[in-house]
C-alpha cells in the first residue's frame, strides 16, 4: 500500500469491507496533547485510554491500515507484508532473524499477526533481582500489575480455563477457552506422563461472539493474520475505541525524529507520510515503536544538547536487549495431528516458569502446543537442512507432526544492543544494527527445556524426535524502567528521566522478560501509564 | 460428498419439519377451560386423563423433534463416526411419528408399539448418556470443564430419555381408570407434574452448562436458566400441594414456552453472528448455537400445561 487511508476525517472501518468510520483530525501545526509512535500493543492500547480520558491524541504508525476481512489472504507468502521487514544489519554471536516472529509493520503493531497468547507474569519476577538473585527489579509491584492485567482480559475478551494451574488467583477470564486440538492433547498426555500440570492457554481470540468479532473459526492463518477479526488484536479493540474517543491515527506515517526545544522538552515529532516530511506538534512524545525502532527513533533524535540521543543519561537506550528463547522439539505422532486447525498454541505447561528446583540457571519458560502453517513448516525442514526428495518426504509427515516449543526468559545483557548503522534506509534513516549473543545462563535454560519437552513428547507418543534450536521470539529491553536514572531510561510511570515530556510505552521499558509472551504485560503497562498520566495530570504535573 | 450432501439434506428436512412442527404446538391455546376442551370433540366426552395423554403424546413428539434436528447436526459434525451415532436419529424419528399418532389417538387403552417406541427412546436415552459420559472420560483432561463444554454434551441423551419419558407416562395414563388415574403411587396429575419439573430442570442444567461456555456474552442467555428453574419449581408445588386452579403457574409455563420459540430465534441471530452468517450456513448452523435446542422448554412447558390440567380436576 502507497497512499494512506486514514485522511480526510475518516478511517478504515476494520469490521466492514471497504467500509470506513469517522475520525477527528488535528491540523499539524495544532499542539495537540500527545503525539505517540506506534499502535501496536503499547501505543494503541495508551492513544485509546488517553483519549478516552479527554487528552487529543495523534497516533503514527509506519504500518498501513489493512481491513482483515478483505485484505487478508491465506497465503503465508502475500502475509509477510504484516511483518516489519525493512533492511537491518543483525550480528552478534547469535544474529537474530528478524520478521514475523518478532515485529510487526502494520496499524495495530505485531498484535495483528501475534499468536494470542496473553499471559501474566510470575508476581516473584517483577522483583526477581531481589526474589530470584538475577535481573533487575521492576519498580512496579505486582498486585498493581494484577488490577491492569484483569483490566487488559477484560478488553480483549481472553479466552482461557476456569482454573489456571499457576500463580496467585486471577478473575475469572472472560470468555471460556477453547476446544483443544489433537497437537494440545499432546502437550497434555506428555505434561501427565511427566507429573506437570498444564492448561488451556489463555488466548486473545474470541470463544463467542463479542461485539462485531464472530467466534474463532479455527482457520489457523493466525500468525499470518486473522481474517475474520475474531482475533483481539489492537487493530480490533484499542483502535476502535480510540477513534470513537477522538484520537486521530495516522498510517503510513514514519516517525525520523522527536525535536526537543532549548529547554530540553520534547516539541513534537517529524514524520514521512505520503512522499513528504511532516512536523507535528505536541506537549507530549510518546515512543512506542517496540524494542528496535524505539531506540533507533530515540537514537536518530540525538542534536546538540542530547548527543547521545533522546533519554539517555544513563547510556541505556539500546542495551539489554532480551529476546526470548524459541526453541522446540519436534516428532511424528501415529494419529492424525494437524496442528494447523485452530490457533497455533491451544495449550501450555508453565511448571517452569514457577518451580525453581532442579535448575541450573535463572529465569524460567513455557512451553506450548504448535499448529506450524505448511510454508513455514518447510522452511523449518530447510532449517535442518532437507532439500528435495528428503524434504518431500518429510513434508509427507506433515500431518501427523506434533511440536512443543518454549518461550524461554533470557538475560539482560549489555552487550545485547540497538545502535545505529551507517547504511540507510527508504526514508535516508540510518538503519538499526541489531547485536544479540545468548550468554552461558540462556544457553542452559534452553538445554533443560529441550532435554524436558524431548522427554515429555516422547512419553506423549511422539516418535522421530528431533530438536529445533535456532529460533527466537519477542524483543524487549533497550530503554528499561527503574527507580533510578542512573540504571534505567524511563520510570514507573514510563516517563523518562531526562525529558519529562517524553515517554515510553512498549515491551522496551521491560528490565526482565519473564517466560511468557510479552504482549499482556505490555498492555497492562500501557493501561497504568494512561491511569499515571491522568493522576499527574491531575496534579498539575504534566 | 454424496453423503455429505445427504446429511446435509436431512438436516433441512429436519429443521424445516421442526420449524413447522413448532408453529402448530406452540400456536394451540393450552388455557381452555377443561370442560370447553372435552365438548369440542364433536360432542364426545374424552375423559380428562385421555387429553392429558394426548397432550403429553404431543409433547413427546416436539421433543422427539428437537432432539432428532439437534442430533442429526451435532452427529453430522461427528461425521458419524459411531455407527451408534444413527440410534437417536432413528429412535427420534419413531418418538415423534408415535407422539403425532398419539395425539389424535383418543382410547382410552395404552397403544403397544407406540408405548415399545418410547421404551426405546427411553433406552436410547440411557445408552446414550453413557456413550456421551464415556466421550468425556476417555478424552485427556477426564471430568475437566474443557471435556464437558466441548465432548459430546452430557445432558443432550436426556432429552431423548424425556421424549420416550413423556411418551410413556402418556401411555400408562390412558390404562388408568378415568376416575382418580394413578401413576407411581401417586395421582396421575402430581406425576405428570413432577416428571415436567424433573425435565425442565435437566435441561437447564445443560443450558447452563452451555451458556457458561458462550461466556454469556448476551443477556438474555440468562433467561433460559431463570425462567424455567421457576416454572420447574411450580411444577413440584403443583404436584405436592393441593389441587386448586393455578393462573400464574399456568402463564409461567406459557412465557417458558414462548421462551422456547424465542430462543430459537435468538440461536438463528447467533449464527448470523457467526463468520459468514447464514450464508454460510453449511458450517454455522453445525458450529453456531444449536437451532433446534431451545424448544425443548416449549414441549415440556406444554406437558406441563396438560399435567396442570389434569391435576387441578383431582382431588
Amino acid at each position: 500500500m502507497q497512499h494512506p487511508r486514514a485522511r480526510d476525517r475518516r478511517a478504515p472501518d476494520v469490521f466492514r469491507k471497504g467500509g470506513w468510520v469517522p475520525m477527528r483530525e488535528y491540523p499539524c501545526d495544532e499542539e495537540v496533547d500527545f503525539v505517540i509512535v506506534g499502535t501496536g500493543a503499547g501505543g494503541a492500547t495508551l492513544a485509546c485510554r488517553l483519549a478516552e480520558q479527554g487528552f487529543k491524541v495523534v497516533a503514527l504508525d509506519a504500518g498501513a491500515w489493512w481491513r482483515p476481512l478483505e485484505e487478508f489472504a491465506s497465503d503465508e507468502a502475500h502475509q509477510q507484508k504484516l511483518y516489519w521487514t525493512d533492511e537491518r544489519i543483525c550480528d552478534g554471536e547469535n544474529p537474530l532473524k528478524m520478521g514475523g516472529n518478532n515485529s510487526g509493520k502494520a496499524v495495530g503493531g505485531s498484535t495483528v499477526h501475534f499468536a494470542m497468547v496473553s499471559l501474566r507474569f510470575r508476581p516473584e519476577w517483577f522483583k526477581c533481582r531481589s526474589l530470584l538473585g538475577y535481573g533487575a527489579d521492576w519498580p512496579i509491584d505486582w498486585r498493581e500489575m494484577w488490577h491492569y492485567y484483569d483490566e487488559v482480559e477484560q478488553a480483549l475478551s481472553i479466552a482461557g480455563p476456569i482454573n489456571y494451574p499457576w500463580g496467585p488467583p486471577r478473575k475469572r477470564y472472560p470468555y471460556r477457552s477453547h476446544e483443544l486440538n489433537a497437537a494440545a492433547l499432546v502437550l497434555a498426555r506428555g505434561a501427565e506422563a511427566m507429573g506437570t500440570a498444564w492448561s488451556a492457554t489463555p488466548l486473545a481470540t474470541v470463544s463467542a461472539p463479542q461485539g462485531k468479532s464472530p467466534p474463532c473459526v479455527y482457520r489457523g492463518f493466525c500468525v499470518a493474520g486473522c481474517a475474520t477479526n475474531a482475533k483481539q488484536s489492537a487493530l480490533v479493540t484499542w483502535i476502535p475505541r480510540a477513534l470513537k474517543a477522538g484520537a486521530e491515527i495516522r498510517d503510513l506515517a514514519m516517525a525520523g525524529r522527536i525535536e526537543t526545544n532549548d529547554v530540553g522538552r520534547a516539541v513534537g515529532v517529524e514524520y514521512f507520510r505520503d512522499g513528504a516530511w511532516r512536523f507535528q506538534r505536541a506537549r507530549n512524545v510518546v515512543v512506542a515503536g517496540y524494542a528496535i525502532e524505539t531506540p533507533r527513533l530515540l537514537l536518530l533524535s540525538a542534536n546538540h544538547r542530547f548527543p547521545d540521543g533522546l533519554a539517555n543519561s544513563s547510556g541505556l537506550v539500546g542495551k539489554n536487549l532480551m529476546v526470548q528463547s524459541n526453541q522446540a522439539v519436534w516428532g511424528v505422532m501415529d494419529e492424525e495431528i494437524r496442528g494447523y486447525k485452530g490457533p497455533p498454541s491451544l495449550s501450555i505447561n508453565e511448571h517452569w516458569n514457577y518451580e525453581d528446583k532442579g535448575k541450573d540457571f535463572f529465569g524460567g519458560y513455557a512451553y506450548m502446543s504448535q499448529g506450524p502453517l505448511p510454508a513455514g513448516w518447510a522452511s523449518t525442514q530447510n532449517g535442518r537442512g532437507l532439500w528435495g526428495a528428503e524434504l518431500s518426504r518429510e513434508m509427507q509427515k506433515y500431518n501427523h507432526q506434533a511440536g512443543l516449543k518454549i518461550v524461554g526468559e533470557t538475560l539482560p545483557q549489555e552487550r545485547n544492543r540497538v545502535t545505529l548503522a551507517d547504511e540507510k534506509d527508504q526514508y535516508g534513516l540510518p538503519i538499526a544494527r541489531i547485536t544479540y549473543a545468548f550468554c552461558d545462563n540462556d544457553k542452559k535454560l534452553i538445554a533443560h527445556s529441550l532435554h524436558f519437552m524431548e522427554q515429555a513428547l516422547e512419553a506423549a507418543g511422539g516418535k522421530e524426535i528431533w530438536r529445533q534450536e535456532d529460533d527466537t521470539c519477542h524483543l524487549n529491553g533497550t530503554a528499561r524502567m527503574g527507580d533510578d536514572p542512573r540504571t534505567s531510561v524511563v520510570n514507573a510511570d514510563c516517563r523518562s528521566w531526562d525529558i519529562p515530556n517524553l515517554w515510553i510505552c512498549d515491551g522496551s521499558v521491560f528490565p526482565t522478560v519473564g517466560g511468557v509472551n510479552p504482549s499482556l504485560t505490555i498492555q497492562a503497562i500501557a493501561c497504568r501509564t494512561a491511569d499515571r498520566i491522568h493522576a499527574i495530570a491531575q496534579r498539575g504535573e504534566l | 460428498m454424496k453423503q455429505r450432501v445427504r446429511s446435509d439434506t436431512t438436516m433441512l428436512l429436519a429443521l424445516g419439519g421442526m420449524a413447522l412442527a413448532t408453529t402448530v404446538l406452540g400456536a394451540r391455546k393450552p388455557a381452555r377451560p377443561p370442560r370447553q376442551a372435552l365438548r369440542r370433540q364433536a360432542g364426545r366426552e374424552i375423559p380428562m386423563h385421555i387429553a392429558a395423554a394426548s397432550r403429553f403424546n404431543h409433547s413427546s413428539s416436539l421433543l422427539a423433534l428437537s432432539v432428532l434436528a439437534d442430533s442429526a447436526v451435532e452427529h453430522y459434525r461427528g461425521s458419524f463416526k459411531n455407527p451408534a451415532m444413527f440410534i437417536p436419529l432413528v429412535s427420534a424419528s419413531l418418538s415423534f411419528f408415535a407422539g403425532l399418532h398419539g395425539g389424535h389417538d383418543r382410547r382410552a387403552a395404552s397403544h403397544p408399539v407406540r408405548h415399545g417406541i418410547y421404551a426405546f427412546a427411553a433406552v436410547a436415552g440411557i445408552v446414550g448418556t453413557g456413550f456421551h459420559i464415556y466421550n468425556v472420560t476417555k478424552r485427556t483432561g477426564g471430568w475437566s470443564w474443557n471435556n464437558l463444554f466441548y465432548a459430546a454434551p452430557l445432558g443432550a441423551p436426556t432429552a431423548l430419555l424425556l421424549s420416550g419419558g413423556l411418551g410413556a407416562i402418556g401411555e400408562r395414563l390412558r390404562d388408568q381408570p378415568a376416575e382418580d388415574p394413578h401413576l407411581l403411587g401417586m395421582p396421575a396429575g402430581s406425576a405428570l407434574a413432577l416428571a415436567v419439573s424433573a425435565g425442565l430442570l435437566g435441561t437447564v442444567g445443560e443450558v447452563g452448562l452451555l451458556h457458561f461456555r458462550g461466556a454469556f456474552q448476551h443477556p438474555a442467555m440468562y433467561a433460559p436458566v431463570i425462567i424455567p428453574p421457576v416454572a420447574a419449581a411450580l411444577m413440584a408445588q403443583t404436584a405436592l400441594t393441593r389441587p386448586r386452579p393455578r393462573p400464574r403457574t399456568r402463564w409461567w409455563l406459557r412465557l417458558t414456552a414462548g421462551l422456547g420459540l424465542l430462543g430459537m430465534g435468538f440461536h438463528a441471530r447467533g449464527i448470523a453472528r457467526c463468520q459468514g452468517g447464514w450464508r454460510n450456513w453449511s458450517q454455522n448452523i453445525p458450529s453456531g448455537p444449536p437451532l433446534p435446542a431451545p424448544p425443548s422448554f416449549t414441549a415440556l412447558a406444554l406437558a406441563g400445561l396438560a399435567a396442570l390440567r389434569l391435576r387441578q380436576t383431582e382431588k
